[in-house]
């Protein structure tokens, strides 16, 4: 009498809890997804290609492009590849203003992510608050490289300028009042039974599943594995600052929720810290003009907002990279998706993806 | 203990105590502005279009055509063509253009322009950019020292 058939949904590109245009193809049986087809490439833009013609410095605003929403930590990445395949040092007042916004970037990207992870699941104040606290950082930026967004903030050897009169005060003043509105967040957030119903056991994503798709950042974290690079290989002057890796055991969805907001209180004590200690002096370090870095191969990770974020530079000693590659996080956490989502119900797709918290220019370069 | 949260359930007090955020939220200030009526301030280092300018005190072309901002142009929106000056010393500028439909806003021409301290080449404040023709983003010398043209429609 009654006929049940599986059911092929197309969600995407164009969907607002996509985060970009990411399209899926699910295959429901009633409510329930059975399987997940990622549709990837929509903002395909071959980077990689592109960077082997271009030389080093030109190479930089393209890095911002990738992940925009924390283009610090490409920034940071690339330019930190570069050095290590050169051998220069940078100067420490450099290293220490890079920390400095390379956390204040973790914040704002953080910020990002609970906003819109709140809007996806329901909860419409959070985002409003999350960006009004986030301007407050993108004004930071503004006055430090002049722009909102695109920072191409640093340079191979150190950084263009120095901070900006009255900067350092400014950033005190946002660590001073950061704190008191995360509380804000929390409460609205951590205890509401909206919320917990809707993240709790929701995108369980055990740790050898994570260690197997090659997932890093909070969704590796949320698993039990104690792995954050700031800690594992020091890079820059991390090993300097007194900061704990939050780490917690159940897998979903509510446990990476109390990460990212336990990390965006780690990045205030960073910065604290980093701005307590800022060393005097140069912030650029002599390099040459034309940078031609000796022949060879170099692989070097920052950890990003969303997990290990990699280059890889083979260079031919000229002044463009003969091969480049990016090693982008959200292209590998999202291939956890599917996995992610096998069995659970429709809404909690979107909650899935919050929580992945992918940036789409990052995965289709 | 498990009758204090049968309690916090019934009350529904997590809902409450968001609700209390929320009210004292609406009490503080306006962080937003009326964009056309009003705008914000910006950073002196903001980055907007970059623009030619000649030297404030003498009002002399400070370009020497040395095209090192060209060449460092990722997108290649730069285009510069100079002559030998007639006495044989430097360059003459014949023509500055730059596509505003493809630069980035990237700041980074901006680096090695050779004169200091005043760089010929600079990322101006402008950023209201409309218009219903593409060619009107490809900016010559003049438009470049003076600011694009801005036309206003009314109502
Ligand atoms: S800002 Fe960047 S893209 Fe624009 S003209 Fe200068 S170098 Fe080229
Ligand atoms: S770098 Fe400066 S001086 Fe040289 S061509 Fe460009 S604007 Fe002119």
């Amino acid at each position: 009498m009654f006929r049940t058939e599986m059911m092929d949904i197309n969600m995407g590109p164009q969907h607002p809890a996509t985060h970009g245009v990411l399209r899926l193809k699910l295959l429901l049986d009633g409510e329930t997804v059975t399987d997940t087809d990622v549709i990837i490439g929509y903002l395909h833009r071959g980077v990689e290609k592109l960077c082997e013609t271009k030389n080093y410095h030109m190479i930089e605003p393209y890095t911002d492009r990738l992940d925009y929403v924390a283009a610090m930590y490409e920034n940071l990445g690339y330019v930190e590849t570069v050095e290590k395949l050169m051998g220069v040092k940078v100067p420490e007042r450099a290293e220490y203003i890079r920390v400095i916004t390379a956390e204040l970037q973790r914040i704002a990207s953080h910020l990002v992510w609970l906003g819109t992870h709140a809007l996806d699941i329901g909860a419409m104040t959070v985002f409003f608050y999350c960006f009004r606290e986030r301007e407050i950082i993108l004004d930071l930026f503004e006055a430090f490289c002049g722009a909102r967004l695109t920072y191409n903030a640093y340079r191979i050897g150190g950084l263009p300028w120095d901070l900006p009169p009255g900067w350092t005060d400014r950033a005190r003043h946002f660590v001073k009042i950061f704190p008191e509105r995360q509380k804000e967040y929390d409460t609205l957030l951590t205890k509401n039974r909206i919320w917990l119903g809707r993240t709790k056991g929701v995108g369980i994503l055990r740790a050898e599943d994570a260690i197997d798709f090659g997932v890093t950042g909070p969704c590796l974290r949320s698993a039990g594995v104690d792995y954050d690079l700031r800690k594992a290989h020091p890079y820059s002057v991390y090993d300097r600052f007194q900061f704990d890796v939050p780490v917690t055991y159940n897998c979903d969805t509510y446990d990476r929720y109390l990460i990212r907001m336990e990390e965006m209180r780690q990045s205030t004590r960073i910065v604290e810290q980093a701005l307590d200690h800022l060393p005097a002096g140069e912030v650029m370090a002599k390099v040459p003009k034309r940078i031609k870095p000796p022949a060879g191969e170099v692989y070097h990770t920052v950890e990003g907002p969303r997990g290990e974020l990699g280059f890889y530079i083979v260079s031919q000693g000229e002044d463009k990279p003969y091969r480049m590659r990016f090693r982008s996080p959200s292209f590998v956490n999202l291939q956890a998706l599917p996995h992610m989502i096998r069995g659970s119900l429709v809404a909690d797709v979107v909650a899935v993806i919050g929580t992945l918290d992918i940036v789409l220019g990052d995965v289709d370069r | 203990m498990i009758f204090g949260n049968l309690l916090r359930k019934f009350l529904l007090l997590e809902l409450w105590q968001g609700m209390w955020v929320t009210l004292k939220n609406q009490f503080r200030p306006h962080i937003t502005v009326e964009y056309p009526r009003e705008t914000l301030e910006f950073a002196p280092r903001f980055r907007g279009v970059p623009r030619l300018r000649r030297d404030p005190q003498t009002g002399e072309e400070l370009c020497i055509s040395c095209l090192l901002c060209e060449a460092i142009c990722p997108t290649e929106c730069i285009s510069i063509v100079s002559e030998k000056k007639a006495d044989g010393k430097g360059k003459d500028l014949v023509s500055f253009t730059i596509n505003y439909e493809r630069c980035c806003f990237c700041g980074l021409c901006v680096d090695p322009c050779p004169t200091k301290p005043i760089t010929a080449i600079y990322m101006s404040h402008d950023y209201e950019f409309a218009g219903y023709d593409r060619d009107v983003y490809v900016a010559d010398r003049r438009e470049l020292v003076d600011g694009l043209p801005v036309k206003l429609y009314d109502r």
